[in-house]
């Protein structure tokens, strides 16, 4: 009876204590797509924000403030010989992985050579010619050519792996059982519910970088209509993804609403073996175009920003602070560049080649229906007949470069560290702009990659915005604004070039961790 | 009443010329006034307009689509009545294959394939539905010819063709037209869908499109003036089939 009496009151004492401490209740996330894979990496889906939620769990060699500036991550110092081409990183002595072993350069050079052998398509290592642990605490990278972007893109891109879990197996695109999420992270997977997207993390305590802010945190997936209820209920505590449209609801709601544009643009691409081969008549059809109708029309509710022409956006730091030519609506101008390259106007002044009347093929991802359907307004209101097709994006990426389109429009990053630029203007991808020209573009980029100093290679990434915004590779149309709702638990921003890989966030893991 | 129904499209057909462009502006989700009588849309499209040149397309395209599928339908049916049961299983079989099957795989292959119009679009859909409609039109059609009126007629010496069409046809003729008009709802809405397939140009302005496209709205005033009038001129459109189906006078006579 004594011993009951005595549980009871502790009982009570406990129930009835004052308003948990501030990290003892859950910090709650919502996503508004479902489930994002297991949070490990060769698991995980493949997108920006599967990415960036298992960079809670994985952490790199280097790590990125709340500002974006590059910090210690496993390894607390990094230096580059003289000639660029051998690194010599040291690690961490207090980071362990979440099982309690040590992370040691070993791991480190092990997820070099196992990452080369399974590829990891968020890094890519075509240039690390040897990693090797020289000790426990040195790793020596030895590049096979210069890289600027080293430290800043793929060393902030790779997450560790830990060599005592992986090492054993040999098809990691199917290891998705716990232990394949043993990182060295700020946060560590206790559950994952595949069915509801439902992720729920726990603090580290013997992260070496510092205390995690909250015992727990969740990811859950709302509907922005519910996560705004719920957000006002004191149920979830970050919206991550607000539409910009809705910033005034959460507002007046008196929750906190961060925006940015994301520099992850709307373009038209062309196909550039068609009648858009031409720079000049790319030029012509930017004159064509009104943007900033398109913008106008659009994005009412301040969903987006008229994009820049030269590749980086307003606010990317590898931007040069020069104003892009505007390609401001000049209907008269389009139609002197496209005289210029024979094309006539026929009856009903309808634009004509050889006596042909010209028909553009007009390609668009069905996200961007609003912004396919104005353009192609544009386009027949100055004398194109247009053939419009939405279609899916599996659809459109099994269209050829080269193939039955003349425009495409699609959406794409511009952020990150430009060590990816090139695949993202030469690539074969959809969404890149398959553009070659004359090379020159692509001199540049490798130049900028190759550059010995920071300084080198913005004078060359300032070359290469100039000269991209004259030749257009695609038009830039739109930079979407992306929003994220929060209370007072958390301070949150967006970083100015996106968060790691360029992944437009105000929710990277340095907002949830005391340095 | 079939003939102000015909000259109305036939005049709306005539008059797309003169009309003004379905064109996009800055003027986007305007409340119906006086310079937009039913309003804009999301990309400041002038919904009047648009009603008026969504309106031929629609009615000819789903009354071709679901004359196509409900004859279709009405002969195979007619064909598995009068067949032996080995041809009749063969055909049932077939169209139990085909409504396995999801229409919108065909769809999808013949869309990779070619970009029909609107012509083109009403065979496609009215060949992608006939089955669904096979086996009540089969069930229909074997419980009349067992009838004692056709027996007798048959005993008495008429041939087939004159049962069918005095005895078997006017008794169907009712769930025909049942049929029928629900094929041409089910048409209207599935044509929506295709141009987000890609099928289509999605500037082929339809009544379903236009539904599809303000569903983004219902949680916005907007739905009343983007969903109201195409969802208002489809029923009305269903309503003067249906009357014009049980005014007729053959029907009538049966």
């Amino acid at each position: 009876m004594q011993i009951l009496r005595t549980v009871l009151l502790v009982l009570a004492t406990v129930l009835a204590s004052p308003a948990l401490p501030q990290g003892d209740k859950p910090l709650v996330i919502t996503d508004t797509r479902g489930d994002r894979g297991m949070l490990a990496p060769y698991v995980h889906a493949r997108n920006g924000i599967a990415y960036l939620y298992t960079s809670y769990v994985f952490d790199s060699l280097i790590a990125q403030d709340a500002k974006g500036e590059l910090v210690p991550g496993l390894a607390e110092s990094w230096t580059l010989s003289e000639d660029g081409l051998t690194a010599d990183l040291g690690l961490n002595p207090k980071a362990r992985w979440h099982d309690g072993q040590p992370v040691t350069a070993q791991d480190a050079a092990f997820t070099f050579s196992y990452m080369a052998q399974n590829p990891y398509p968020f890094a890519s290592l075509g240039n690390i010619g040897q990693a090797e642990a020289i000790s426990d605490r040195h790793l020596r990278l030895t590049l096979k050519k210069r890289d600027a972007g080293l430290f800043s893109g793929l060393l902030l891109a790779l997450p560790i792996l830990p060599r005592h879990i992986y090492s054993s197996q040999t098809d990691p695109g199917h290891f998705a059982s716990p232990a394949a999420a043993t990182g060295s992270g700020p946060y560590r997977l206790v559950e994952y519910d595949k069915a509801h997207g439902r992720y729920t993390l726990e603090a580290n305590p013997d992260y070496y970088r510092g205390q995690p802010l909250f015992d727990t945190l969740m990811i859950v997936t709302m509907s922005t209509d519910a996560a705004l209820q719920a957000l006002n209920n004191g149920e979830v505590d970050v919206i991550s993804y607000l539409p910009p449209e809705r910033a005034g609801d959460a507002e007046a709601a008196g929750w906190q609403v961060v925006a940015a544009r994301s520099g992850h643009i709307v373009k038209i691409g062309f196909n550039h073996e068609g009648l858009f081969g031409d720079a000049e008549m790319r030029r012509a059809l930017a004159y064509a175009l009104d943007r900033q109708a398109i913008l106008d029309i659009t994005s009412t509710g301040g969903e987006a920003a008229l994009a820049d022409t030269g590749y980086f956006q307003s606010g990317s730091p590898w931007r040069g602070n020069v104003a892009d030519p505007a390609y401001t609506h000049d209907p008269g101008h389009a139609t002197d560049l496209l005289e210029k390259q024979g094309l006539t106007r026929g009856a009903s002044e309808k634009w004509q080649r050889d006596g042909v009347p010209v028909t553009l093929r007009l390609l668009a991802d069905g996200a961007q229906a609003r912004i396919a359907q104005v353009v192609t307004d544009q386009l027949e209101a100055f004398g194109f007949t247009v053939d419009l097709r939405l279609m899916e994006q599996a659809a459109l990426q099994a269209v050829p470069a080269g193939g039955d389109y003349d425009l495409l429009i699609s959406s794409t990053s511009t952020t990150g560290d430009p060590s990816d630029i090139a695949s993202r203007v030469k690539g074969q991808s959809w969404n890149a702009d398959r553009y070659h020209g004359d090379g020159r573009l692509d001199t540049i980029l490798q130049e900028a990659g190759q550059s010995a100093t920071p300084d080198e290679r913005l004078t060359h990434l300032h070359e290469f915005q100039r000269l991209y915004a004259k030749e257009l590779p695609s038009l830039m149309l739109l930079d979407p604004v992306m929003a994220t709702a929060h209370n007072d638990r958390v301070e949150l921003s967006f970083m100015p070039d996106g968060a790691l890989i360029g992944i437009p966030t105000a929710i990277d893991k340095s907002a949830f961790v005391t340095e | 009443m079939l003939f102000g129904l015909a000259a109305g499209l036939l005049l709306l057909l005539v008059a797309q010329p003169l009309m003004p462009a379905y064109r996009s502006s800055r003027d986007v989700l305007t409340a119906p006034g006086r310079e937009h009588l039913l309003g804009t849309n999301d990309i400041g499209q002038d919904v009047l307009t648009g009603l008026l040149y969504a309106t031929p397309n629609t009615v000819l395209m789903a009354l071709a689509a679901a004359t196509v599928a409900t004859a279709t339908a009405l002969i195979v049916a007619g064909a598995a009545a009068a067949a032996g049961a080995t041809t009749r299983n063969m055909i049932l079989r077939l169209v139990d294959a085909l409504q396995v099957m999801p229409s919108i795989l065909v769809l999808l292959f013949i869309g990779t394939l070619m970009q029909p119009g609107l012509a083109g679009l009403a065979l496609l859909l009215g060949l992608t539905s006939w089955h669904e409609d096979v086996r009540v039109a089969l069930a229909m059609l074997r419980r009349e010819l067992q009838r004692e009126n056709v027996r007798f007629a048959r005993h008495m010496g008429a041939s087939r063709t004159y049962c069918l069409r005095r005895h078997v046809l006017p008794a169907i003729r009712p769930a025909l037209a049942a049929l029928y008009l629900q094929n041409i709802r089910q048409v209207t809405l599935r044509a929506a869908g295709l141009a987000f397939l890609g099928l289509t140009d999605p500037r082929l302005l339809t009544w379903g499109g236009m539904m599809q496209d303000a569903m983004e709205h219902l949680y916005t005033p907007a739905w009343l003036w983007l969903l109201l009038p195409p969802a208002l001129a489809l029923t009305a459109f269903l309503l003067i089939i249906l009357l014009l189906i049980e005014n007729d006078p053959a029907g009538a006579r049966a």
